[in-house]
């Protein structure tokens, strides 16, 4: 779902990307994202988030009675333990794409700021609920590897990582994820940040070996607006930002081209991801990163009601105190 | 508008330049950097719109600049500024100059030479005057200026072509500077009111490289004298030639008799492989077997040719195996060795080694042309009339009995040399008797002073060999003593040497037909020096010359020398040619200069017979072609230097003028003042036009 469409609905209410990124630091500028949601969530139609429980048990002995359910045992006598969602075992990877093609920026900033902007916005989101985040970055291999804690000074680390400059020459999705794969032991979830330039069909295999390890996957593919759109007027070489190649192109007669394959690229992006049961958002980098919370969440709201009980540790991912 | 360098307007081209600096500038400048390039394919470039030029008053400039400097560099000129007279208009004075040396003989190339004549001389109009002269190393006139203009315009042609006649072309060598100079003289002295003639001369010629231009040096050649070459080639280039090489005639006197030859080949040759050998005399081939010889073209090798045993009246020495045969025979008289006597009446014996005779042997070694005896004579010896008639010279240093001085003295009245040294006063009655007069006071000088040489005369035939004055300084042989006599005691002697207290040394007293020369010393070291030094020998080979006891030098003669002869009488002699004919030479000339061809000249009645061997020039045997930038070099200006005739004649002179026009206007300063001019402008308009896309929008100058 692109969130460009509900831009304009809510644009008053949200920061604009590109004031956004005059705020030299990251953190602050990911506070300033997370804050100001939590001010509009409060105003916003969509509530009804709540603790919700998973099942009930039979009390054993032993049992902490803090969790028996006096009014089932009120109702039918039986002593029942209430069984709720982990609310702390939440562990969130960012895996965010550093490769040179993503410091590509028609605006005054940079997909690789924007992708940053929002990892740390949602890291610090999740930090602020008390989930642990890790951070694995990478270009045509891994780069920096976090592990996930909850900690300020783990997030501080996290936050200066994601401000390292993206120099990497190429994109490759399969080893990265591979290594997430890997390292990921326990189940947990996978935010993947990147602009998926690359062939899909490499793609397939290193996604579906994250999600075969019961990881919940998110994925955000951030693009430039000028990738969207191909506005380029005059004919003149274009040189590959990773690879330095150059081509003599005429965007009049070549654009038709570039947007058929492009769309059809991420077509074929979200129709992977929606046959791997992962959640796929596209990201225009001019769009609110409000948007991209709120849809993330969205996500998972949806994702909850779903009933995806062999992905309930994900649950906890949704605001707290925000109950129906 | 014309152009003296045309050539120079390609440089127009360059015109393309500014052009492609102005497309180029565009494509690579834009470059604009995507993400990816996954999902883009290279587009053909759209000309429409790539060639579209920016910058278009800049572009005009420069291209602008170029087009005047590539139109000042070709030299511009207006054609209808006042042109010079037309040149063609005027009537010519022209020598026609025909090449009749000894290489003109090759195939066909004197009849190519009439053919080119005779073209000239149809093409030559009523007004032209016209000489015609042939050259080899002399000048032959055929027909004169006054002679051309005595005859009828229309028969002058056939008039010239019956002078030639049948006329050959010489043996002689190409004295072509000479003829050169000769022509242009005869152009140059023609009256100078006739300015507006114009002068030429027409060379016919095969231009061989052996063509002597040395007498160009230094001449300062007439102004307005053209020279038109005409050459002709033969169709089968190079030619090989053989001459004589000199000899010393002191050289290895006891091998068998070999003449050395060289055989060079010129540079322009096809043919390598020669043959050379005795010929011989009736010319139909060789006289041995001939010895092959490999001569690369352009180079020369010396041939020894051995005297084959057992052959006579070998006169001979000819070339097989090149192009050209006109130079393959060289005249040689094979070498011989002449003898001749020396009788010396004396006591001693030869075992004497401080006596006159011991010192007589030594002086006349025997060389490889002549071979000298000296029979000494006792006293009481007999000798005969036939004896002494045998000897080119008699010597006599001891007294004689009166009836063998009578016999001596007969033989210097028949012609005879006879040198006296008297060895002691009581020898005075017998230089009596040998000079024929009663008796001569001698006196014996001995002792205190030695005596030198005081007074020589160099003019005599004796001491002409010493005349130089590197040779000439005989102070340094002492006379320890000499016997003194008057030479009033002697009638019609003649004084070649006195000492310097003034006695006669040496003298000559005419006797008939023949000399006594008496010295007042003698050479043996109780006398004096003279044995000793340097100059005895050649005294006493100039005596044996006296009485003609010298073999005459061999020396090369060419074609047209003029031959000294020494044997110059009162009366007049002849000489036989090679073709048998005989030639007179009048009487008291002492040179002959009638060789006109190779071959053997015999001097008919001599004795010993005199044989002349009279040869090619060798420079005539180089037929390598001359190069003609060296007739410029030397000042002669060469209006054509081939066949093609008039046009390209033309041609230079419709270059001269628009030359010399151009010279006068100058337009060409003009082009570059205008690319100057166009420059600075371009240079502001392209500040104006930096200025004006480099300043922030908005911001106006």
């Amino acid at each position: 779902m692109t969130l460009k469409a509900s831009n304009q609905q809510g644009a008053s209410s949200f920061i604009d990307p590109q004031a956004l990124m005059c705020i030299r630091n990251l953190e602050l500028r990911a506070r300033a994202v997370v804050e100001g949601f939590w001010t509009g969530i409060h105003r916003s139609p969509y509530h009804g988030f709540s603790v919700e429980f998973t099942e009930y048990r039979q009390y054993t002995s032993g049992d902490d009675l803090r969790h028996l359910d006096w009014r089932v045992y009120g109702r039918s006598d039986r002593f029942f333990i209430k069984k709720f969602e982990d609310e702390t075992n939440l562990r969130c990877h960012f895996v965010v794409d550093q490769s040179r093609s993503m410091t590509y920026g028609s605006q005054s900033f940079t997909k690789a700021q924007y992708a940053a902007t929002l990892a740390a916005t949602l890291a610090w989101f999740l930090h602020q609920q008390g989930d642990a985040v890790g951070l694995l970055t990478f270009d045509e291999g891994v780069r920096d590897f976090l592990p996930t804690k909850h900690r300020l000074g783990h997030l501080r680390l996290v936050i200066d990582s994601l401000q390292k400059p993206a120099s990497g020459t190429g994109t490759d999705l399969t080893v990265p994820l591979e290594q997430v794969a890997m390292l990921l032991r326990k189940r947990g979830m996978v935010v993947l940040i990147s602009d998926f330039l690359a062939p899909i069909n490499q793609l397939e295999r290193a996604l579906s070996r994250v999600t075969a390890g019961r990881h919940e996957v998110v994925v955000f593919q951030v693009l430039d607006p000028a990738e969207l759109r191909f506005p380029f007027e005059s004919a003149t070489v274009f040189e590959d930002i990773e690879t330095g190649r150059t081509l003599f192109i005429d965007p009049a007669s070549a654009r038709k081209r570039y947007l058929e394959q492009f769309n059809a690229h991420n077509e074929a992006l979200r129709r992977l991801c929606e046959k791997l049961g992962i959640a796929y958002q596209q990201l225009v980098a001019d769009a609110p990163l409000e948007l991209a919370l709120y849809g993330f969440l969205q996500q998972r709201r949806s994702r909850g009601r779903r009933g995806r009980p062999s992905q309930r540790g994900a649950e906890g991912a949704l605001p707290k105190g925000t109950g129906s | 508008m014309s152009f003296l360098a045309p050539l120079f307007l390609v440089g127009g081209l360059a015109l393309a330049l500014p052009v492609v600096f102005h497309l180029i500038r565009r494509t690579t400048r834009e470059r604009t950097v995507f993400s990816s390039l996954m999902f883009l394919a290279p587009s053909p470039p759209r000309l429409t719109r790539r060639s579209r030029l920016e910058n278009l008053l800049l572009l005009l400039l420069r291209c602008l600049v170029l087009v005047l400097l590539a139109l000042g560099f070709a030299r511009p000129f207006l054609k209808n500024a006042a042109a010079p007279p037309d040149p063609e208009g005027l009537a010519t004075r022209t020598v026609v100059l025909i090449d009749a040396s000894a290489s003109m003989q090759r195939e066909d190339l004197w009849s190519a030479a009439r053919s080119k004549l005779s073209d000239f001389l149809r093409q030559a109009r009523a007004g032209d005057e016209v000489a015609v002269m042939l050259f080899s190393s002399q000048i032959d006139p055929v027909v004169q200026f006054e002679e051309w203009k005595a005859s009828v315009p229309g028969e002058r042609a056939a008039m010239v072509l019956s002078r030639l006649g049948d006329r050959k072309p010489t043996w002689s060598s190409t004295q072509l500077g000479t003829a050169l100079i000769r022509a242009a003289e005869m152009l140059a002295e023609a009256d100078l009111a006739e300015r507006s003639t114009r002068r030429r001369i027409v060379l016919i010629s095969d231009f061989q490289e052996g063509g002597r231009l040395e007498a160009l040096q230094g001449y300062d050649w007439p102004k307005e004298v053209e020279l038109s070459l005409e050459t002709i080639r033969p169709k089968e280039p190079g030619n090989a030639g053989v001459q004589l090489v000199a000899e010393s005639a002191m050289a290895d006197s006891g091998n068998d008799p070999v003449v050395r030859v060289r055989i060079s080949n010129a540079a322009d040759s096809t043919k390598d492989q020669l043959q050379v050998g005795w010929g011989l005399s009736n010319g139909a081939g060789f006289a041995g077997k001939p010895i092959e010889v490999y001569v690369p073209p352009g180079q020369s090798r010396i041939v020894p040719v051995p005297v084959p045993p057992g052959l006579t009246n070998l006169d001979r020495i000819i070339l097989r195996g090149d192009a050209a045969s006109f130079d393959n025979i060289v005249s040689v008289i094979p070498p011989e060795i002449a003898r001749s006597r020396v009788i010396y009446l004396g006591t001693e014996t030869d075992l004497e080694t401080r006596q006159p005779l011991y010192f007589l042997r030594r002086a006349f070694p025997a060389t490889r042309r002549q071979l000298i005896q000296v029979d000494s004579v006792k006293p009481e010896a007999s000798l005969s009339a036939a004896d002494l008639e045998s000897a080119a010279l008699v010597i006599v240093t001891d007294s004689l009995s009166e009836e063998r001085a009578v016999l001596i003295r007969e033989q210097a009245l028949a012609g005879r040399t006879v040198l006296v040294a008297p060895r002691t006063v009581g020898m005075a009655p017998t230089v009596a008797r040998l000079a024929g007069v009663e008796s001569i006071p001698m006196q014996e000088q001995t002792g205190g002073r030695y005596a030198i040489l005081g007074e020589l005369d160099f003019r005599h035939p004796l001491l002409l060999p010493f005349a130089d004055p590197r040779y000439s300084d005989f102070s340094k042989i002492h006379f320890w003593r000499h016997r003194k006599f008057g030479l009033s005691s002697f009638p019609g002697a003649r004084s070649i040497a006195t000492f310097d207290s003034g006695d006669p040394a040496l003298i000559e007293v005419p006797t008939g037909k023949g000399r006594l020369v008496i010295l007042a010393s003698g050479w043996n070291p109780d006398d004096s020096q003279l044995a000793l030094s340097t100059k005895f020998v050649p005294l006493l080979f100039s005596l044996l010359e006296l009485g003609g006891g010298v073999a005459a030098p061999t020396a090369q003669h060419l074609v047209g020398d003029s031959i000294p002869m020494a044997t110059g009488g009162s009366a007049p002699w002849s000489i036989r040619g090679p073709d048998g004919n005989t030639l007179r030479v009048p009487a008291g000339s002492t040179n002959f200069s009638g060789a006109v061809q190779p071959g053997i000249y015999v001097v008919e009645g001599s004795q010993p017979l005199l044989r002349l061997a009279v040869n090619l020039d060798p420079a005539e045997s180089r037929t390598a072609p001359l190069a003609l930038d060296e007739l410029e070099r030397l000042g002669a200006p060469v209006l054509q230097k081939t066949e093609t005739g008039e046009t390209r004649q033309k041609e230079r002179q419709a270059l001269l003028q628009s030359s010399e026009a151009e010279a006068r206007q100058k337009l060409w300063r003009w082009f570059l003042v205008g690319a100057l001019a166009l420059l600075m402008i371009e240079t502001a308009v392209a500040g104006w036009t930096l200025r004006q896309t480099t300043l922030p929008e908005g911001v106006s100058l």
